[in-house]
């Protein structure tokens, strides 16, 4: 019953913050409200019974790739644009029409194949998450992890080499 | 000495010279263009000698010399080697070929040695040769029409070769697609054999036919030998398609010597001896066959007769002594064929040398009413074609009366033959006479009819060679086909005929009286030398006659002066019509359907590519968006 | 099928709903918005709801293959931001300009 509450509660939340993220003109506020998005989406995690990602999420998404965001925004002097919306009745109608499609294609598939999970009825929250997850990750997984590594290397390097293009980021010249 | 070895060297050593001259054709050196060409022409005579001399050592049963060098087409049901043979028909075949082919090359390299391009018509001359040799050693149908194919087109070269004019070239032109029209009819010929009986080798063909029951359907088989004729019609210049040969003359005389008189026309009639035992059971084909060359012989000898350029006499004396050939064809006389397809590639080809020796002596004048009187300027070219002349005119013993007299003797008695080919034959031997004199008469004797600025003079030795080697091939050519009658006196048999027996078609034996055929020789002999004594009073003795006899005979001599008109209703009749023709085609259905068809086909492209262009717009949204609905589609998919 | 029973007991399907809600909106922001900034925050929604659902599947079926992959797409959607913004700023330092209507260069 409390579950039901939170959960409904949580989810009202998360549809109206996602909502104004993708509606508002103003970025700024779009960057704030996907904040609001991502701490809702924490919650919905430690719901889930997933403790770690749901730190994760809040000291990787919420803390630092939205102040980046923000950052970025800062730079460009951005007034409200006169048109924040692409063009066309008809386009755009087409395009939420095929979000839709396709989410609801997803949701079909999805839950038609619930039925075929290995542990339908344990519902048994696993202990001590963290340890199992870290156990997993250096033996199971080391690879892969490793592979993370010199990719975000790579970025690093990328995103140097990219931000030298000379120019200045005043709005006006 | 191997023997496929010997057959490769024979065909390749022309090919070679043809590679050798070819690649420097813009060379003006006419003595090495022509020693390399006639050192090639040699070494095939040589081959072809030794492949004789091992053929005559082998027994007659087994006489045959056969290589294979690969399968060439194997399609179905259809199996072409590319195989050569060397038996009695192709040893005469060849030996004539490099013999006579080899003199002509020596010759030219005197003829030719102003020329501007001798290298060039070396390398012709060569591939010619090669062409031939694969024409009469193939094995099979096929292989024979690829040489056929490729002596058409080298006639068409060096008939052309001074193509700078325009008529000349034109004349070139004339040749091939004339003969190309022919070829049309063999191929039928061949196509119609192939489905009857499903092979196209000789061997095979001759195995199979005379036992197979349609043999004696006659059908399917003359059809097929009536369509092969006139294939050879063609390239034989037999009525209706010899109107190439007269024009043919524009070439350099040594071509008409060696394409014209010696090999390329005498590949039809090798063709039928080759095939004579399928075209025996194809009677109606013959009887054909005989008309055809005794008509033909007859029209060109009237031809023959008004003509005044010395090298068109010369022609259409080739087209009617063909006709002769193709009677003995189709009376069943194909050793009679075969010989006096040799005798006169000894003589014509003299003759044609001779003349050309005339020509080059009086600087390219090939006019007879400007000639006369020659003999006294050239001795030995006149010596040599009054040789040519004996033999053509058919005195004995010179060899022209053995072949053209076993001609007449068969056409006369075989079951095949009739008493009206024998008269036409005998009318046609004392026309050809009559012409031949008035040739002698005009150029060599009589009293000179050429200004004082012209100074003829003999010709040097190596044209001079040629022409004494090939007198006394005439003389002593006859001499391998004596009849019986004659030869129990002489005590010599018929080699040719006891040579060629196992390999031609040998007809029902007719009894007939020795008295018969006695009479029959001496009246022609008589005949063709009445004629001859008639000739040289005509022109000689008391030269006014002629000029009355002409204008007697008024419109009859405009037409046979003007060859029966037979080009102008060809041109009128045949080719202009079709030419009108074509050009309606052209304008009307090609412009209006088919180019509109293939601009339509390109706008309805262009179209629908302008239409689809409109797809890539460079919106990064657009293109989200097309993904997302890839996405939807594949889903559905899977999921459905 | 749509009971009281069914709203009141959340489970999987839910989670699965909701994800996919998310997910249609990020998607919506990146095909409708012309800022790119905020197409960059769809795609960052985008992710994000799918990362609820792995979660989801992950405690419906006991294991934690759910949460390593998880850890890794977070991982790797910061690092996709990050030079995804620094593109953005090397676009607008060169045109001034962040509005995708003006990038059609490679129409054809």
């Amino acid at each position: 019953m409390w579950e039901a509450i939170a959960f409904y509660s949580l989810a009202i939340f998360l549809i109206y913050f996602a909502f104004k993220t993708i509606t508002v003109p103003n970025p700024i506020h779009a960057a704030l409200y996907l904040v609001l998005t991502m701490i809702g989406l924490g919650a919905a995690f430690f719901n889930l019974g997933a403790q770690f990602i749901a730190g994760v999420q809040m000291i990787v998404y919420a803390g630092a790739v939205m102040v980046l965001f923000v950052m970025v925004l800062m730079l460009f002097d951005l007034k409200a644009e006169l048109r924040a919306f692409s063009r066309g009745l008809f386009s755009g109608g087409l395009k939420v029409m095929s979000a839709a499609l396709l989410a609801g294609l997803a949701i079909g598939a999805a839950n038609s194949s619930v039925a075929i999970l290995e542990n339908p009825d344990s519902a048994k929250p696993v202990a001590d998450v963290t340890r199992q997850l870290g156990i997993l990750l250096y033996t199971k997984y080391l690879y892969a992890f490793e592979a993370l590594g010199i990719l975000l290397l790579a970025v690093a390097v990328g995103v140097v080499a990219v931000s030298r293009i000379k120019g200045g980021t005043h709005a006006q010249h | 000495m191997n023997h496929a070895l010997l057959i490769l060297t024979l065909l390749i050593a022309p090919l070679l010279g043809f590679l050798f001259n070819g690649l420097r054709f813009r060379s003006p050196d006419g003595y090495v263009a022509g020693t390399v060409a006639t050192l090639a022409a040699g070494i095939s005579f040589l081959c072809s000698a030794v492949l004789v001399k091992d053929l005559a050592a082998m027994p007659v049963e087994s006489r045959v010399i056969a290589t294979h060098f690969f399968d060439w087409i194997t399609v179905g049901n259809l199996h072409v080697p590319f195989g050569f043979v060397v038996d009695q028909i192709s040893a005469i075949m060849i030996l004539v070929i490099t013999g006579v082919g080899s003199l002509i090359h020596l010759f030219s390299i005197g003829y030719m040695s102003h020329d501007e391009r001798p290298a060039k018509y070396f390398a012709y001359l060569n591939l010619f040769l090669f062409n031939m040799l694969v024409l009469v050693l193939g094995d099979n149908l096929l292989i024979t029409f690829v040489g056929w194919e490729g002596v058409g087109l080298c006639s068409y070269l060096l008939i052309g070769f001074w193509f700078t004019d325009a008529q000349k070239a034109a004349a070139g032109m004339k040749a091939f697609v004339t003969n190309r029209i022919g070829d049309a009819g063999f191929l039928i010929g061949v196509f119609m054999l192939f489905s009857a009986f499903g092979t196209l080798n000789y061997a095979d063909l001759i195995n199979v036919i005379p036992k197979s029951p349609e043999a004696l359907w006659t059908g399917t088989l003359t059809v097929a030998t009536l369509f092969l004729f006139l294939g050879a019609t063609g390239k034989s210049a037999q009525i209706p398609l010899y109107v190439w040969l007269p024009d043919a003359m524009a070439g350099p005389t040594p071509v008409s010597a060696l394409i014209h008189a010696a090999t390329m026309v005498t590949a039809g009639v090798y063709l039928f001896v080759r095939m004579s035992p399928v075209l025996i059971m194809a009677p109606h084909t013959m009887e054909v066959i005989a008309w055809v060359g005794a008509i033909t012989a007859f029209v060109a000898a009237t031809i023959g007769l008004t003509q005044w350029d010395i090298k068109k006499i010369l022609a259409y004396s080739t087209v009617s002594q063909l006709g002769y050939m193709f009677l003995a064809v189709g009376v069943g006389a194909f050793t009679a064929a075969e010989f006096h397809l040799m005798t006169h590639a000894f003589f014509k080809a003299l003759m044609f040398l001779g003349s050309g020796s005339v020509i080059h002596a009086m600087h390219e004048e090939q006019d007879v009413r400007h000639m006369g009187g020659l003999r006294k300027y050239m001795p030995i070219t006149h010596l040599t074609f009054v040789m040519g002349w004996l033999a053509i005119i058919g005195m004995p013993p010179f060899a022209g009366f053995f072949s053209k007299d076993e001609i007449l003797w068969q056409a006369f008695s075989s079951p095949y033959g009739s008493k009206g080919l024998w008269a036409v034959g005998v009318v046609t031997a004392a026309l050809t006479a009559f012409y031949m004199t008035r040739l002698m008469a005009l150029t060599f004797w009589g009293k000179s009819r050429f200004g004082h600025d012209v100074h003829p003079h003999e010709s040097p030795p190596t044209m001079l060679i040629p022409l004494i080697v090939l007198g006394i091939l005439s003389v002593i050519g006859g001499w391998f086909g004596i009849p019986h009658l004659l030869g129990e006196y002489v005590h010599l048999p018929n080699l040719i005929e006891g040579w060629l027996e196992p390999v031609v078609a040998k007809l029902p034996e007719v009894q007939s009286e020795p008295v018969i055929e006695w009479s029959l020789m001496r009246f022609s002999v008589a005949l063709a030398g009445l004629s001859a004594a008639f000739a040289y009073d005509s022109y000689i003795l008391h030269p006014e006659r002629t000029g009355k006899l002409v204008s007697a005979l008024g419109v009859v001599y405009e037409a046979i002066f003007n060859k029966y008109y037979v080009d102008e209703i060809y041109q009128g009749w045949i080719i202009n019509p079709l030419v009108e023709g074509s050009k309606a085609l052209w304008l009307y259905i090609d412009v209006n359907f088919i180019d509109k068809a293939t601009y339509f086909a390109g706008d309805l492209v262009s179209g629908m590519a302008s239409f689809v262009k409109t797809v890539q717009n460079g919106k990064t949204q657009s293109y989200a968006l097309y993904m997302a609905l890839g996405v939807v589609v594949v889903m559905t998919i899977v999921l459905m | 099928m749509l009971s009281i029973e069914t709203l009141l007991h959340v489970g999987l399907p839910h989670y699965i709903f909701l994800s996919g809600i998310l997910f249609s909106f990020g998607m919506i922001a990146v095909l409708m918005r012309r800022n790119v900034i905020v197409m960059l925050m769809g795609v960052e929604l985008m992710l994000n709801a799918v990362n609820l659902s792995f979660i989801a599947f992950s405690k419906e079926s006991g294991n934690l293959n759910g949460h390593i992959m998880v850890f890794f797409v977070m991982t790797i959607a910061a690092a996709e931001a990050g030079v995804g913004l620094a593109l953005a700023v090397a676009i607008y330092k060169k045109f001034h300009e962040v509005n995708i209507r003006f990038f059609e260069h490679l129409r054809g």
